[in-house]
This record gives C-alpha cells, sequence and structure tokens, in this order.
C-alpha cells in the first residue's frame, strides 16, 4: 500500500476513535492555557516572533559563512566536524565511531534528526544497546513505536498504559502515579547513563561566533548525555546555524515559549567541545555530525526557502485541527502536523505529496509559527509543485480540465447547476448517488428551487 | 445579501456572467486553471465600482491571492469585499433593523478571519439584531473541517472536524450556527442532519435580511 | 577522516544563495517586560520554577542554612566546588565530603555545593559554566546547593550571555548553561513530575 493510500486508511481509524481524540483534546487544552499564559510574559508576543524570524532568516541567507564560522570554532577546541549529505553517511560516520571505539551502551537525548536518519537500527546492527533518556522516547522506545509529537512523544497514552508498560519492563512500579513512574525511569536510565561510553544528542542551535552546541532539556537528560559518556556526538541539521550567542536571548524564551509555555527551558546547555586541560569531568571526545539530506536543495528553492527556520517547537502541530483528529502515528513520517507536511515532500518526495492535500488551509499554523514560516501557503506550493511535476492522478487532471471548461461560459455554468439538480434528483429516485464521497458523511444538500440567479432574472430580488 | 444591501439604499447590479473565481483548482495546485478562470472572473466585473461578495473564501482568493496569481497587486482587488466587511468598513452600518429572536452562536470562517481579519464586525451587526442573543462557543475560532477538496478526499478527518465544532455549539445551547462562508455553513449543515442534530445553520445574511413580522 | 561531503555541501549551499532572499527589517518593538527590582523579580521567579531561593545577611548565616539543609539529608556523600568558604565551614560528620580538586563528583553524591557566575532575575535562572564543579556539579545528584551573592544578580538572558562573553566563559570552559528550576518532565499525560534525571531539589543562597 503505498504512504497516501495508507494515510487515507490510519486517519480515518483515528478519525473515528474518539477516546483518542478525548486524550489529544485534554493535552491541546493543556498546552493552549500554559502557551497562552507564557506569552503574557513578553511586551510584545508578535515582536518576538518577528525577531526570531529574522535572525533565522539572517542565518539561512549566510547559511555557508556561519557554518564556516562553527565548524572553526568546534576544531580549535579540539571536536571533530563530519558533514553528511545523506542519511546513509551520517548512519556510517557515527557507527564506524562507535565500532572503532568500542562502544557497547549509547544514551541518547532527544533528536529528530537522529529518527530521520534512523541511526538506532544501524547502531543495533552493530550490537549496540540504544537507551533513549528523554521519558517520552524512553516509552515509546520501550512499545516500539515511533514518537507521537515532536515535542511530547507519549502523548497519546495514558497514566495506565505508561504503568502497565513499566510494570512489564521495569523494577519497582506497583501504581500509576505519574511521580512513581518518573522515579522509576529514573533509576533504571541513570545506570545507563553512568555506564554508555557514547551520548548522542541533537541541537537545537549550533552556535556560529561561540562555536557552540546548544541542547535545551527539561528532564536533565541532555546534559547526562553529554557529560558522563567519553564520548559526545551531535547529530544536528545543516540549518540550525545561528549567527550569535546573543542570539539566545529571544529564540531560547521564544522556543520555550511556543513549545510548553515555559519562560525558558529548565536546562539551556552550551557544548563547546571535550573537556579541556583544566576541566575535572566531561567527554574526551567532541563530534558534530552536520546533515543536509534534501535540506540545501530547500535552500534552492527561494519560495520555500523560510521553511528552513522552523526551530522544531511543535506549536504548529498543537494548533492544527487535522492534527487534533487524527494524531501523529497516522502520519507516517519524522515530521508530523504542519511542517511536517510542508517539508517531507523536499525531503523524501513526491510519495508524500498526499500530506500537502490533508489539510483544510485553515492557516492557524501560521498564526502560532514563532519564526513566521508562512505554512498553510507553502501548502498550496506544494500542491501546485505537485501539479506541475505531473503527480497527480489521471481523474483529478481531468476533472479540473472539464471543470476549466465549465467555468468559461456563463451560460454553461448555469446550464450545469441545473443539470446537477436535475441529475442528484434522478439519481435519488433511482437509488444512485453520485455524490457519494459527499454523503457518506454529509445529509444530501437541500437546494433551493430556484437560483438566485434565476430569481434576479425574473425581478424577484 | 441583495435584499440587505438594497436596504441601506445600494445601487445592485448583477453581472449574470459570472461563474467561479477560481479558487477550486488553485487549492488543488492546479494554478493555470485557476488563473484562466480568475482572468475571466476579473474582466466579468472589470466595470463595477464595488464588489460585495456572500463568502470570505472567495474575496480571499480575489485579495490575498490574485496578486501572486498575476504577480503583483492591482488597483482593482481592492474593490472586492466580503459582505460583513464591506457594512461595518464601507457602509458604515451596524444595525440593519433586523429581527431574529433566537440563540444564535458564530463559527468563525479561516479564510475570513485569518486573511482578511473578520472577527468583530459580524460580532457587531449580529448584535443590534432584535430579539438575537447571542453566544460563544468554545473553540469558535477552529476550522469546521470543509476546506474545499479535502472535505472530499478526507472525508473521516472532514466530518470529525465538523462533529467537534458541533459539540462545541451543542455546550452554548445555540439554537442556530452563523458564519459569513456559504462553504463552511453547507459542510456543517450537512454534517448535522446526517448525526440528526436539532442545530440549524443560517448564513448572516439571512439572519440581518429577517424582518419582524407585524 | 576525510570528507569529500563538505566541499560538496557548501558548493550547493553557496549556489544556492547566489539567489537572495528579500531582506527582514523587523522594527524595533521593546520585546520583554521590564524586569524591576532585581532582587524582588528573581524571588518571584524562583517561587514560579520550584528553585528555593533563600536570602542571608552574612556568611554566618548562609552557614546555617547550610548545614540546616545537609542535616536534613541522609548521612552519604556531599560533593563540594572546592572554595575557602566551604573549607573553613564544612563540618566532615555525618556526610562525607568530596571536594571538586579531587575529582569529578560521584555517581552516589547526595548532594552538590557549588557556586554559580551569576543570577538572572527576570527567568530566576542560574549561569554554570564547567568551572562550578565540573559538568557534574550541577546536575548529577538529587539536591543541588547553590552559594551565591546579591551582587551576581543581572536582569535578563540577553545581560547574563554578554557577561558570559565578556569575562571569557565560552572560550574557557567546555560547557556554559542556564539553569532555571529543577529537572522536571510532563510526559505523562501533560502532568508536572518534579525530579525527572537532574535535581529533585535546587536551593540558592543568595547573600548580601
Amino acid at each position: 500500500m503505498n504512504a497516501a493510500a495508507e494515510f487515507l486508511r490510519r486517519s480515518a481509524e483515528k478519525a473515528a476513535d474518539l477516546t483518542h481524540r478525548q486524550i489529544i483534546r485534554r493535552n491541546m487544552e493543556t498546552y493552549d492555557v500554559a502557551a497562552a499564559r507564557g506569552r503574557t510574559r513578553f511586551a510584545d508576543w508578535d515582536a518576538a516572533r518577528e525577531r526570531c524570524a529574522a535572525i533565522k532568516h539572517e542565518a539561512i541567507e549566510n547559511l555557508d559563512a556561519l557554518l564556516i564560522q562553527f565548524e572553526e570554532k568546534v576544531l580549535s577546541r579540539g571536536g571533530h566536524v563530519f558533514w553528511a549529505e545523506n542519511s546513509a553517511e551520517a548512519r556510517e560516520y557515527i557507527a564506524k565511531l562507535a565500532g572503532d571505539r568500542g562502544v557497547k551502551r549509547v544514551v541518547k537525548s532527544k533528536s529528530m534528526v537522529t529518527e530521520e536518519i534512523h541511526l538506532t537500527p544501524a547502531l543495533e546492527a552493530l550490537g549496540c544497546e540504544v537507551v533513549e533518556t528523554d521519558l517520552g522516547e524512553y516509552i515509546v522506545q520501550l512499545r516500539n513505536e515511533p514518537p507521537y509529537h515532536i515535542v511530547t512523544p507519549a502523548m497519546h497514552l495514558s497514566r495506565v498504559q505508561i504503568g502497565e508498560l513499566f510494570r512489564e519492563k521495569l523494577e519497582g512500579v506497583t501504581s500509576d502515579e505519574p511521580a512513581e513512574l518518573v522515579a522509576a525511569a529514573r533509576r533504571k536510565l541513570r545506570a545507563a547513563f553512568f555506564s554508555a561510553e557514547m551520548g548522542i544528542s541533537g541541537a537545537n542551535f549550533l552556535v556560529a561566533d561561540a562555536g557552540m552546541v546548544a541542547i535545551s532539556t527539561n528532564e536533565g537528560n541532555g546534559r547526562l548525555c553529554t557529560t558522563l559518556p567519553r564520548i559526545h556526538v551531535v547529530v544536528t541539521g545543516i540549518e540550525k546555524v545561528i549567527p550569535r550567542l546573543r542570539d539566545l536571548a529571544y529564540l531560547w524564551p521564544v522556543l520555550a515559549t511556543a513549545g510548553t509555555g515555559q519562560p525558558i527551558t529548565t536546562y539551556s546547555t552550551l557544548i563547546g567541545g571535550p573537556r579541556t586541560a583544566g576541566e575535572i569531568d566531561g567527554p574526551e571526545e567532541f563530534h558534530v555530525v552536520l546533515v543536509d539530506n534534501g535540506r540545501s536543495e530547500l535552500l534552492a528553492d527561494v519560495e520555500q526557502r523560510e521553511v528552513l527556520r522552523c526551530i522544531r517547537c511543535g506549536a504548529c502541530l498543537n494548533a492544527c485541527p487535522v492534527y487534533k483528529q487524527v494524531g501523529g502515528h497516522t502520519y507516517a513520517t519524522t515530521y508530523q502536523g504542519p511542517i511536517g507536511s510542508v517539508l517531507t515532500p523536499h525531503l523524501r518526495g513526491h510519495d508524500f505529496d498526499h500530506l500537502s492535500y490533508a489539510s483544510s488551509l485553515c492557516g492557524n499554523c501560521t498564526s502560532v509559527c514563532p519564526v513566521k514560516i508562512d505554512l498553510h501557503h507553502h501548502l498550496l506550493h506544494n500542491r501546485r509543485n505537485s501539479v506541475q511535476a505531473d503527480q497527480r492522478p489521471p481523474s483529478e487532471r481531468l476533472g479540473f480540465r472539464m471543470w476549466r471548461w465549465m467555468m468559461m461560459s456563463g451560460s454553461r455554468f448555469s446550464q450545469l447547476a441545473k443539470l446537477g439538480k436535475f441529475g442528484a434528483r434522478v439519481g435519488k429516485a433511482i437509488g444512485i448517488d453520485p455524490l457519494k464521497p459527499w454523503t457518506s458523511y454529509h445529509a444530501a444538500p437541500e437546494l433551493p428551487r430556484r437560483s438566485f440567479r434565476d430569481l434576479w432574472k425574473d425581478g424577484h430580488v | 445579501m441583495a435584499r440587505v444591501l438594497r436596504r441601506i439604499g445600494c445601487e445592485l447590479s448583477f453581472p449574470e456572467d459570472q461563474t467561479c473565481c477560481g479558487q477550486p483548482a488553485f487549492n488543488s495546485g492546479y494554478w493555470d486553471d485557476a488563473r484562466a478562470v480568475a482572468q475571466r472572473f476579473l474582466r466579468v466585473f472589470e466595470k463595477a465600482e464595488c464588489v460585495v461578495g456572500p463568502s470570505g473564501s472567495c474575496i480571499t482568493m480575489v485579495r490575498k491571492f490574485y496578486p501572486g496569481l498575476f504577480c503583483g497587486v492591482l488597483p482593482t482587488y481592492s474593490k472586492f469585499y466580503e459582505f460583513s466587511e464591506f457594512l461595518t468598513s464601507v457602509a458604515k452600518v451596524e444595525d440593519l433593523g433586523a429581527s431574529f429572536p433566537h440563540k444564535v452562536t458564530v463559527h468563525d470562517s479561516c479564510h475570513a478571519l485569518r486573511e482578511l481579519g473578520i472577527k468583530e464586525g459580524p460580532r457587531k451587526l449580529l448584535r443590534n439584531v432584535k430579539g438575537l442573543e447571542l453566544l460563544e462557543m468554545p473553540h469558535a475560532e477552529e476550522c469546521c473541517g470543509f476546506g474545499g477538496t479535502f472535505a472530499v478526499k478526507f472525508g473521516m478527518i472532514s466530518s470529525a472536524m465538523a462533529d467537534t465544532k458541533l459539540q462545541n455549539a451543542v455546550t452554548t445551547s445555540a439554537e442556530f450556527v452563523t458564519s459569513i462562508d456559504p462553504s463552511c455553513l453547507m459542510h456543517l449543515d450537512g454534517v448535522f442532519r446526517k448525526k440528526q442534530s436539532p442545530l440549524k445553520t443560517i448564513h448572516l445574511a439571512s439572519i440581518l435580511a429577517s424582518e419582524a413580522t407585524q | 577522516m576525510s570528507n569529500p561531503s563538505r566541499g560538496r555541501i557548501l558548493g550547493r549551499i553557496s549556489t544556492a544563495l547566489q539567489q537572495k532572499s528579500p531582506p527582514m527589517s523587523p522594527q524595533a518593538r521593546p520585546i520583554f517586560a521590564p524586569v524591576g527590582d532585581l532582587k524582588e523579580r528573581f524571588e518571584v521567579e524562583c517561587k514560579n520554577n520550584l528553585t528555593e531561593c533563600l536570602f542571608t545577611r552574612n556568611a554566618g548565616e548562609t552557614q546555617a542554612h547550610l548545614l540546616a539543609i545537609l542535616a536534613s539529608l541522609d548521612p552519604g556523600i556531599v560533593f563540594a566546588e572546592d572554595m575557602p568558604f566551604l573549607r573553613d565551614r564544612l563540618p566532615y560528620a555525618p556526610h562525607t565530603l568530596q571536594w571538586s580538586s579531587e575529582g569529578a563528583a560521584p555517581e552516589s553524591a547526595q548532594a552538590t555545593i557549588t557556586r554559580v557566575k551569576a543570577l538572572v532575575a527576570a527567568t530566576g535562572s542560574l549561569l554554570v559554566t564547567s568551572s562550578c564543579g565540573g559538568r557534574r556539579g550541577t546536575i548529577v545528584a538529587p539536591v543541588h546547593i547553590v552559594l551565591a551573592n546579591e551582587s551576581q544578580l543581572v536582569p535578563d538572558i540577553e545581560s547574563a550571555l554578554a557577561l558570559a562573553e565578556a569575562k571569557g566563559m565560552t572560550t574557557k570552559n567546555s560547557y556554559v548553561g542556564l539553569i532555571t528550576g529543577c529537572s522536571r518532565t510532563a510526559d505523562i499525560e501533560k502532568l508536572l513530575v518534579i525530579g525527572a534525571h537532574g535535581p529533585k531539589r535546587l536551593v540558592v543562597l543568595v547573600e548580601s
């Protein structure tokens, strides 16, 4: 089954699942309240969005110079930088490193890019144990499923489900109390942190003028992953670079507010390299893997280049009425929701065009994006690109050719409207429904006997 | 809509040759087809001083998307108005002398809200309607799920979104859901009746056209 | 390891950027609300993010509070950033003291005691580096006790980062960070649980 048909099947299933709908609604309402409160901390939230948009815009327009500046600084402090054109190259580098260094256990803090490049299976194939340390990621890893949401990976699960899971997989769990569940995870993961030879993290930002990688977590797992193992590997998209350390004064609060409604994430960390000569702890090796994987092509598309501004806050997922009905797993892509629908065709090709069509174009995503990406208009651009690349089904192309023919003539248009009404009546009489895709979910429309056009002509208006 | 506009003294004409603004093709990515139909649309209304339409999505197409289709904003686009917008911003009339003694809640159509900034206007007009009790539903700004071909291509999601809208509207005890967009209303009405809900839909223009029966 | 992709990626980027986007010039509007009195604001923000903030008037009071906190813990290892104040004033019993000069904070540490580089009023945050008891000192134990001074208050994140740059913190240390409250997660039903992988309790003693 192709991706589009699979999406249709999954979305139909989820849209009918009222329990699922309730769970998401509740989560989203909690988020809405927290985010609204968070925004009141700003004198002018829109100005904050504009500033962050401008910072990312500047970064993208100077991407090569900034990446070179960042790389120079990292190298000068004893770190390594590897440029990976695609997923395979990134995986190979990290796998080779793990193999060469005798790595048996890896602890990971959250990184969407590592999902994008399918890193974990590659390391597991080498015999490494890979442990997700973000609690949400850890939970879905135990369940062998992908993350449900880019910020809250286990949003679809209740404490009862998580409690059952933990009772099966961990020790010392007797109830479904979140505090007890978190404590059990802490105990288990602490052992992993202290024994792992390699810590893998993502990057929220790459700071060019400081040569440092910015990583934000609330749990502190990012801190431990980047402190305890002797090798620290950062996996990041090339678009994460920003010009200056000072830019974080805006990006950090805005990311936290849009992501969770917090003023700033609990641990906002900057790592510049391996431990220095005078430091008492820290990794001995530091590697940054810069992943392209289609981003430089998106950069070349001037109309849609701004999509690279994304700071992966998840606000658009939370705002999307379609996401709220179908949830994250339905998309079956690394990046879900509006940003996922916009981005995925660029990263993975026209097989994922259907995501751009699975939207009512309401525009709520655009109105919440903290870096002012015109998300819903980019869905329109993707749709146009799909047509221009001849990706549409022949029936649809034919349909619009006929539509155009009808719309180019006033008389054809009004005749058609009459024909349509007549056809609907005939169909009803003989039991055929030409409007089945509509009437499966809607009662048949009650059409007026006389159209406005007729009334106007007869002077009844 | 025509009745209301006449009531406030507008001189009306209806170019009978009009067909469509081109949005269905545009939204589906068929921009060449949309452009041809859009060009015709502009020609049909070329001589008009001011054009009013009872649809936020059509007017959005003209004012917000025609510039991209035709590369540039021409003055002709700004003469197109959505009906409630025309009343409040151009005619500057907020009391139409209407009477509609019912409980009514407003659904904010996405195009009107997010592309044209229409939110308070319809509410101002409704507050002046005699006997009308205006109720606000939770998540009034959330999409109803129509989205053009989306409603047909992704019917399950679309109808689930309308169902959510129904659940939200029902909490207000309103008898009618109103909006300024016929596509939203047609979609919601179809789903409400399919689910056998007593909730009714009505276009803002129909409310404003209602006069007290003596 | 040779990296031919580097040239190819940079090549594609610079070709792409031959077409520039129209520039963005955001208006200069104030983004953050004024911070107000630094000490008051820091106190309020600490309450919000669940940092225990105690103001003390002198070294004696600081010591008293510190000893009281340590007394509330079960006997175990306490890791401390090596400094004369602590060398002079911390008792050796019932806890086992380990100093940063002896090495990294151990896994079993009950509590760590460190200094910080600045206190950020606007968010109730601490500016720290790897010289504050190593990287581990500010994350590895369930209780983190901070010794700070009122003179270390700065208004906001921007000023904290400016300070970090001015003092060369970002060049001399491999880790620089802002810590805001104790470790937490809302990954289960979006309910806040305090104490995930980092400290469950963060106490800041601010001496005037």
